[in-house]
């Protein structure tokens, strides 16, 4: 990163005043001895995320929470959700809304696809945010320290899904039901109402060389002032339904992934049916 | 009281270690050896307790002569391999023979041998594989770095971490490898070292991966632990310092630069050829984008190993040039 944590620090002070900082320095996460964390999270970064965030959370995209009390406080634990919009700003929404719903607050760890640490900028941003490359390696460190992972199981055929595919699941993957049996922690859906219909794709260019597996052709050019509301679901208790060895039988893994990609459907078609508009 | 054989001692590592033995009441005698000539190597005398030898551990005659003469006589029971070359611009057969060789020598001598029971390897960071998809924590089951492409620093390294690796549970004697993370310093054959110790310093732009850097206090905390401990296996030994690249280069008072990849092998190379420098791109080219923090739990389980000393960061100026100004324990 080219600037120092005392930079983020004023930046975000000079954004969003003292509470931005105030909030980030209440932060529990495990230092490993200069500020950061081994996996390169910084709390000064987060509120100067935070605060950059805001206008977005606030103003432009207006996010409604729902549910939230059902975000785990402490211990390790997976947020499942949708993923779509084209451009990963349902990440960011989710991740600013759990940060400002939680009480002392909870920075998420979501788990970026491969491609995204190979992003100049942007893979040092994200990970100063607490954004982890998606290696099963990642994911049970973080687990076995008690932090709560923020993944997409849809992956990147979520976020490129055709406009007439919004709100339909697409191939759900497992890992971080696997994750979570392993780990015994509990599984919290979390259903994005909005981001679907935010940045409508005409098309996809495949990109043959590089990490980067296509380039989106978007019918806007940024993301329509839609309002997002997210919904938390109540936890799936894993770690009560399965032992650890379950987590070595693909069946019950399968079945453990099957559970909550329906209870995402689930809280998705509630949310749709509350919703009173795109905008509204 | 055991008596303890200990290779490359004329490192700052094998130095303080050699010392650190010496001064240890559980230890009857060291037997401290190198390539250097007696009156050129260890700066201090020796006494009842210190042999130093110069030995050519590339040939196998020597090592024969080394463990079935002086150290049998000395009833050596721990071998700590610390003999490896530093500089990754060092090619060939020669060097192959001192990073690898040398080892097996020693591997499979011990095996028939009446009194070593343990030998302790010392391995790197730099075995390990770094890539996008793999995790920047590692932990020692870890993919190693086996690509064709690799150099041979690296390919010998990988090399000698599994030819005792491949021995554990086979031989008679004990068999330990640390993977130390670098220890930052002059002499220790720090990538990192060299590359901050410049004046200014070209990383790739818009990448600042987290690295873990180790003091020599904290690498011979790990090596002496695993002396006098029992068992085997592969630990990874971290340092204490996980910090951005950034933020080391701060720490060290360098100037960066941010450049494309391409510009940087070529500055570097420049860089070699103009002042000899050790540092190489090439080498850590992956680790300068996505990063590699060991993980050190099982040696915090197993050998009861924790980073204490953390880097004594000089802080530009001066004393960035002097390497007396890098105090390498508190």
């Amino acid at each position: 990163m080219p600037f120092s944590p005392s930079i983020a620090r004023l930046a975000a002070r000079a954004i969003k005043g003292t509470q931005a900082t105030d909030r980030a320095r209440r932060l529990h996460y495990a230092d490993a001895g200069h500020g950061y964390d081994r996996f390169g999270l910084h709390p000064d970064f987060i509120a100067l995320g935070d605060a950059l965030a805001s206008p977005l959370y606030e103003k432009y995209f207006r996010v409604k929470s729902y549910g939230a009390e059902n975000i785990p406080t402490t211990g390790s634990a997976v947020l499942a959700a949708n993923h779509s919009g084209t451009l990963p700003m349902d990440g960011a929404m989710v991740y600013a809304d759990v940060f400002r719903q939680t009480d002392p607050p909870r920075a998420p760890r979501p788990v970026a696809d491969y491609f995204v640490t190979t992003l100049p900028v942007v893979s040092t941003i994200f990970a100063r945010c607490g954004v982890v490359g998606g290696s099963r390696g990642n994911a049970r460190a973080l687990l076995e320290a008690g932090e709560m992972l923020l993944i997409f199981p849809e992956g990147t055929p979520g976020i490129g899904k055709p406009f007439s595919e919004r709100y339909k699941l697409q191939d759900w993957r497992k890992g971080h039901a696997e994750l979570a049996i392993r780990h015994q922690a509990p599984v919290v859906p979390v259903a994005v109402v909005g981001a679907e219909e935010q940045m409508p794709q005409l098309a996809r260019i495949p990109l043959p060389i590089g990490a980067v597996p296509y380039l989106p052709v978007p019918a806007v050019l940024f993301p329509l002032p839609v309002r997002y509301h997210i919904h938390y679901g109540e936890p799936l208790p894993f770690h009560e339904d399965y032992t650890q060895s379950d987590a070595d039988d693909p069946a019950v893994v399968a079945e453990a992934a099957a559970r909550v990609k329906t209870a995402v459907q689930r809280l998705l078609d509630r949310g749709l049916q509350m919703r009173e508009g795109i905008f509204r | 009281m055991i008596s303890v054989l200990v290779t490359g001692v004329t490192t700052p590592i094998g130095e303080r270690l050699v010392r650190s033995l010496v001064a240890d009441t559980r230890v009857a005698h060291v037997l401290a050896v190198a390539l250097e000539p007696q009156e050129q190597a260890l700066p201090f005398a020796q006494g009842n307790r210190l042999t130093y030898l110069s030995v050519d551990l590339t040939r196998t005659r020597r090592v024969h002569e080394l463990l079935f003469g002086p150290a049998r006589d000395l009833g050596v029971e721990v071998v700590v391999h610390l003999s490896t070359h530093r500089d990754p611009h060092k090619r060939g057969r020669r060097v192959h023979m001192a990073n690898v060789e040398a080892l097996r020598s020693i591997l499979d001598l011990s095996h028939r041998h009446p009194t070593i029971r343990r030998v302790v390897v010392r391995s790197f960071g730099v075995v390990y594989r770094v890539s996008m998809e793999l995790p920047v924590l590692v932990t020692e089951d870890h993919p190693l770095n086996l690509g064709g492409r690799a150099p041979q620093y690296v390919r010998d390294r990988v090399e000698a971490d599994l030819t005792a690796c491949a021995r554990m549970g086979l031989t008679d004697a004990e068999i330990v490898v640390l993977r130390c993370a670098e220890a930052l310093g002059p002499g220790n054959g720090s990538q990192l070292f060299d590359y901050l110790d410049a004046p200014v310093a070209f990383r790739p732009g818009g990448f600042d991966p987290m690295v873990n850097v180790a003091t020599v206090a904290d690498i011979v905390r790990g090596l002496e632990l695993a002396t006098h401990g029992s068992g085997e296996g592969v630990f990874n030994i971290p340092g204490w310092d996980t910090l951005p690249l950034s933020a080391c280069l701060r720490k060290w008072g360098t100037s960066s630069i941010p450049l494309p990849g391409s510009v940087i092998q070529r500055l570097y190379n420049l860089r070699h050829l103009t002042t000899g420098s050790e540092f190489e791109y090439g080498l850590n080219h992956q680790r300068m984008h996505y990063g590699l923090v060991l993980d050190g739990s099982r040696a915090r389980d197993v050998l009861g190993y924790s980073p204490e000393n953390p880097v004594d960061w000089p802080v530009g100026g001066p004393a960035r040039r002097d390497p007396d100004a890098i105090r390498h324990a508190r």
